[in-house]
């Protein structure tokens, strides 16, 4: 799914925010991200997101090269990728199946299948009857939950998570990552950056730490012959 | 609570469907922007309502044209020529000359004026009477009205002007049209300066048109980023944007009408007056129903490439960070 090959993320001004990173997240498979602030897990991520280009190295999505692929595919590339971000990005002038839809309204399907799929989503993270709220009306958990359904609703390959939990409570966060856990059971492959470590340890997944730009421990299969 | 196809991408929307799915994202992207319209009426409100006074100038300059100009054809065929007759001339002859012209080919009818009525006319009305009454003979020639065809054009005009100059009894014929072609020769000037005022206002609407959806480019910042994570291509994204400027300018144009409308109301009362003044009998008129269509449809036109330039420009510039 997500293969890393001595990646380097420098930016303007010289600033090394990633450092040789090797690592490989196969189809179907969970793992966390955690390390400092600071320490690079959103420069990973941004590049698997296509928000970022690596100065060298190779950074692989399926098999796409994430550095050379041209602007214009780039947002079918996003559309195998649900993003969930720690602020939520909901949309406020609209209400929460119309948040949810955004995915499938931008990819062309027809209004019945936006809706079954929209409630089909909004009823996996618990939130069915609030299809016609605003999203500003409901708490910081509620919101976090939307922004999951929005990120799962068209059925990407790839979870990516940003401190998904950094503003909530620890039994709040604990549902969060259990939706995450659940995703991962049906197949989809899911990479979540957090310093929660606490919850990271009781859920029993592959860790990957980031330590000042560099990769210092890694629990998933290192790719052989790239380690730097 | 989980669904077992989660991950299976069968059931993505067929080609046939995406067309057809296509087509109504158009529709909602149209119905969408005219809703963002309604929801801040006092922002677009003011916006069109300057798109509509900018519009009306060159609007209503046209449609005043369009009267002058059907008022100065109604005058150029009530064109005449006074023929002056040689002073030796006798009246029998003159009047004999009359009737033979008015059989002539081009013209309408003539008008025979004997000097002594000419004369008797003259003293009436010029104010000349005692200095008219020293003179030991009359000074004045028959005169001869001929009066053109009323199809003739100024070509066929020029050349019975010409014939009738040549003829023997002729003295001096005389058409009284320079101050006519004085007033084509403004038409014409006012003409190009109204295409000038209109390329100018044009000009200003595409930048007013502009301004408002990069503002509104800037007010959904957040909402650009956030479809642009998700997938959405800058076509997408463009459309209700480029939507918008139609509204814009269509509404534009439409007040801009109802301006022009209401001003032809206001001033039609006093120029009803002038027309009678020139004794013409013509109808005055405001936009016909191609005016009104060319109108809209070119206000939203450049409402929405007033749109384009600014998505073109600023759009593009939004990118996740």
């Amino acid at each position: 799914m997500i293969e890393f090959k001595n990646v380097t993320k420098r930016y303007e001004g010289g600033f090394e925010a990633l450092r040789n990173v090797n690592m490989q997240l196969d189809d179907g498979e969970m793992a966390f991200l955690t390390g400092h602030s600071g320490a690079g897990k959103s420069t990973l991520l941004k590049i698997i997101a296509l928000i970022e280009k690596p100065t060298r190295g190779q950074a692989l999505l399926n098999r796409i090269n994430l550095k050379t692929i041209s602007k214009n595919k780039v947002p079918y590339i996003r559309r195998n990728i649900g993003i969930i971000f720690q602020d939520h990005q909901l949309l406020f002038d609209r209400t929460v199946f119309d948040n949810v839809a955004l995915p499938l309204t931008i990819q062309g399907y027809r209004y019945q299948e936006i809706a079954k799929r929209t409630r089909a989503a909004l009823d996996k993270v618990g939130l069915l009857g609030k299809e016609k709220a605003m999203p500003i009306t409901l708490s910081g958990g509620e919101q976090q939950r939307i922004g999951i359904a929005r990120a799962v609703v068209h059925k990407p390959m790839l979870l990516l998570a940003d401190e998904p939990t950094g503003n909530l409570d620890p039994a709040l966060s604990r549902e969060i990552m259990q939706i995450f856990v659940d995703f991962h059971q049906v197949g989809v492959s899911v990479l979540v950056a957090s310093h929660d470590l606490s919850l990271i340890n009781d859920l029993q997944k592959p860790v990957l730490t980031l330590n000042g730009g560099q990769m210092t421990h890694n629990d998933l299969q290192p790719i052989v012959g790239y380690q730097s | 609570m989980v669904m077992a196809t989660s991950t299976t991408r069968r059931d993505r929307p067929e080609a046939a469907n995406r067309l057809l799915a296509y087509f109504i994202h158009h529709l909602q992207s149209l119905i969408f922007s005219l809703g963002k319209i309604y929801t801040a009426p006092t922002t677009t409100i003011m916006t069109v309502a300057v798109i509509g006074i900018t519009l009306s100038l060159p609007s209503g300059f046209y449609v005043f044209l369009k009267n002058i100009e059907a008022m100065s054809g109604d005058l150029s065929s009530s064109t005449q020529i006074s023929l002056y007759l040689d002073l030796n001339i006798n009246e029998t002859v003159a009047l004999k000359l009359s009737k033979k012209l008015a059989h002539q080919a081009n013209v309408q009818e003539t008008k025979f004026i004997s000097r002594d009525s000419a004369l008797l006319s003259f003293r009436q009305s010029s104010g000349f009477g005692k200095s008219i009454d020293t003179l030991s003979s009359n000074p004045l020639p028959h005169t001869i009205i001929v009066i053109p065809k009323r199809s003739s054009d100024r070509f066929v005009i020029k050349n019975l002007l010409n014939s009738l100059q040549s003829l023997a009894e002729v003295k001096l014929a005389k058409l009284d049209t320079e101050w006519l072609e004085r007033l084509f020769t403004i038409l014409e000037i006012a003409k190009r300066a109204v295409g000038i005022i209109t390329l100018l206002f044009a000009f200003a609407v595409l930048l007013i048109i502009g301004n408002t959806i990069r503002l509104d480019i800037q007010n959904r910042y957040q909402e650009i980023i956030v479809t642009k994570l998700i997938g959405a291509t800058n076509a997408f994204i463009r459309r209700p944007f480029l939507y918008g400027g139609l509204w814009y300018g269509l509404l534009g144009g439409i007040i801009s009408w109802l301006i022009v409308e209401l001003g032809y109301l206001a001033i039609s009362g006093p120029l009803e007056r002038l027309n009678l003044l020139y004794q013409s009998e013509l109808d005055l008129v405001t936009f016909s129903l191609q005016d009104f269509i060319i109108l809209l449809t070119s206000s939203a036109l450049l409402g929405l490439f007033g749109s384009w330039i600014a998505v073109a420009k600023h759009l593009n510039q939004i990118e996740p960070k």
